[in-house]
């Protein structure tokens, strides 16, 4: 049998195996998309389009969830999850911004600019950052700039301007940074990739041409891989989004909607986003109103990542012309 | 060829491995238990010395997940007994019975840099509900900030036994208050906030980085929960699908008559007065 095994392998049959791989990762997405869907049905069909309206408190819903029957009524699934869906978009946003403006510009500085021991010690070291596991962030979090933003940075008028409504602690400005520094390594990494994968005569040719070399850079080598970009946006945006320990540590522990027109203080302003409000409340998962609001839940985030990368593709549609292709 | 005899050797051992394991089944037999955190250190105490006590013919296999874990998993069949720190719930699966083995207590605390020393039960009301929010209409505070009200997320049981007892069925309003997932994020919210104000059990709240404060002139203590004077307490219990047969009812019979699971729960909960059964 073994013996068998050892030969090389006929065409046909490889790519027969080859081919079941495939589709059963293709089937997994399936049964997945279905289990979640599932799960979120009594939820959908309850709340229809009121799941994704404002106003009501999260998390006294969830807490009256779970004092209801074995077999609810219809009243006892409604929430209305707005608030989660803004904090969920907010801050993966914010730190997107954050974390494009910082790769790119390292990215360029180690491709183009850094002298050739900095180099190679950099690209290592960001794969390495790329690796950390996103609790080692959360508890950084709690442990330091959680209490650092509340005893340091937010002022005691502040606190007093809302104390009726919100206490502020680490809020937006901690989970964005938290969440910039988790994302950018990785967004850095592989648009160093795509960066080093550009011709250097092209390059070359625009400084020869007379342009400095961070103009030859922004005109010539970013423009040739603003797919990779996009691409990289991408990727790090569903990390953001679906990212639970991280924001559930900092974020404030209130299911907020932070107003930007409340000028500074709406920097330490709490929120909770999706993946947080699943992952606090996944201890009482067995009562079934819980139990189907937080597949509803789940299902947004699935949903919001496969627009994602559907969103990523067609913005990449137009750039395929720069695509170098050496 | 000469790789035969290593590769034979494999399926021998695995059969060798599994026959030992099934032995070691036989002949003493195992209790899977899992469930709240907050009676995990207690459970732990008590599994280790009964397992001593039966000269490690009983064995057990211990987690923790939260109550409601528990709950399910010993509704699934998953475990043999579940931990819980708060009574039947509505929307519990059906056919369990909980058994009260011991009573936990819950204090409210402040910063170590706020060290006030009692609160009155209006003014823990006033504080939780949202009425009161700045450290200067608290009498026995220096503090002039605002107050930062810590509490859990509605899900929590421990929550729900601070509302039944010292907020005498009143409720926590979130916001202003902060919630959190689990008594260790709370704990750490309190330490490293001087304006903060929250609720632990007494594992959690009775150490030396927070100030636990008296409840109406009663502090919040084991011997004032032992004396019934404190209010502020509930039962942990151990919940079994059915009532509780085997080795599981000789084990939460155990807890709730010996005098040496009485000396284990006394080191730092409350040993139960009267021992009846709830059924969920």
């Amino acid at each position: 049998m073994l013996e068998r095994l050892r030969r090389p392998w006929p065409d046909h049959r490889a790519e027969f195996l080859l081919g079941a791989v495939a589709c059963l990762l293709a089937v997994a997405i399936v049964a997945m998309v279905v289990f979640v869907a599932r799960g979120a049905w009594p939820t959908f069909s309850h709340d229809g389009l009121s799941l994704f309206g404002s106003g009501g408190n999260v998390d006294t819903r969830i807490g009256a969830m779970q004092n209801t029957t074995r077999n609810p009524p219809a009243s006892a699934y409604a929430i209305h999850a707005w608030p989660l869906i803004y904090g969920t978009i907010l801050s993966a946003g914010l730190a997107l911004l954050v974390a494009l403006c910082v790769s790119l510009a390292s990215a360029v500085f180690i491709v183009d600019f850094a002298p050739p021991l900095v180099r190679r010690v950099m690209g290592p070291v960001i794969r390495l950052l790329a690796a950390v596991p996103s609790v080692l962030y959360g508890l950084v979090g709690i442990l330091v700039l959680v209490p650092l933003t509340a005893n340091h940075i937010v002022t005691t008028e502040q606190r007093r301007s809302v104390e009726y409504v919100i206490p502020l602690s680490g809020g937006v400005a901690v989970t964005v940074v938290l969440l910039a520094l988790m994302i950018t390594p990785i967004m850095t990494a592989l648009i160093t990739d795509a960066l080093e994968s550009v011709p250097r005569p092209w390059r070359e040719g625009a400084i020869a041409l007379g342009l400095n070399p961070l103009r030859a850079t922004i005109a010539v080598s970013l423009r040739a891989i603003r797919p990779a970009i996009v691409a990289a946006a991408g990727l790090a945006t569903a990390r953001a989004i679906g990212e639970a320990i991280v924001v559930s540590m900092v974020s404030g522990g209130v299911s907020f909607a932070p107003n930007p027109a409340d000028g500074t203080i709406f920097l330490f302003e709490p929120f909770e986003s999706l993946a947080s409000t699943i992952i606090r409340n996944a201890d009482s998962i067995s009562a079934p109103a819980i139990h189907s609001t937080l597949y509803a839940f789940a299902a947004l985030l699935l949903f919001s990542s496969l627009i994602l990368s559907l969103a990523a593709y067609l913005v990449r549609l137009p750039l395929r012309r720069y695509q170098s292709t050496s | 060829m000469l790789r035969r005899p290593r590769s034979a050797l494999v399926p021998v051992l695995a059969i060798a491995a599994l026959a030992v394991s099934a032995s070691a089944a036989l002949g003493s037999s195992v209790i899977t238990l899992s469930g709240a955190t907050a009676s995990y250190p207690l459970l732990e105490l008590l599994t280790a010395k009964y397992a001593k006590l039966n000269h490690s013919k009983v064995r057990f296999s211990l987690a923790q997940g939260g109550a409601s874990v528990g709950i399910s998993d010993v509704a699934a069949g998953k475990v043999d007994i579940g931990d819980s720190s708060r009574g039947p719930l509505p929307t519990d699966p059906g056919g369990l019975d909980f058994y009260e083995i011991a009573k936990y207590f819950v204090c409210v605390v402040t910063n170590k840099a706020n060290p006030i020393s009692n609160l009155s039960a209006s003014q823990v009301e006033q504080i939780f509900e949202g009425k009161v929010r700045n450290w200067s209409q608290v009498t026995g505070s220096s503090l002039t900030t605002p107050i930062d009200v810590e509490s859990r997320t509605s899900v929590a049981g421990v929550l729900t036994t601070f509302q039944n007892t010292l907020l005498a069925g009143g409720k926590v309003a979130s916001p202003p208050a902060a919630t959190y997932a689990s008594e260790g994020q709370e704990q750490t919210a309190v330490e490293k906030d001087p304006n903060a104000i929250g609720f632990l059990s007494d594992y959690f709240a009775l150490n030396k980085q927070i100030n636990a404060v008296a409840y109406n002139g009663i502090a919040c203590s084991v011997a004032n929960t032992v004396n019934e004077t404190y209010p502020g307490w509930s039962y942990f219990y151990e919940v079994t699908r059915g009532p509780a047969a085997g080795p599981e009812y000789k084990f939460i019979h155990w807890i709730q008559t010996s005098a040496a699971a009485k000396g284990i729960i006394e080191s730092n909960w409350v040993p139960l007065t009267i021992t009846k059964t709830v059924s969920g």
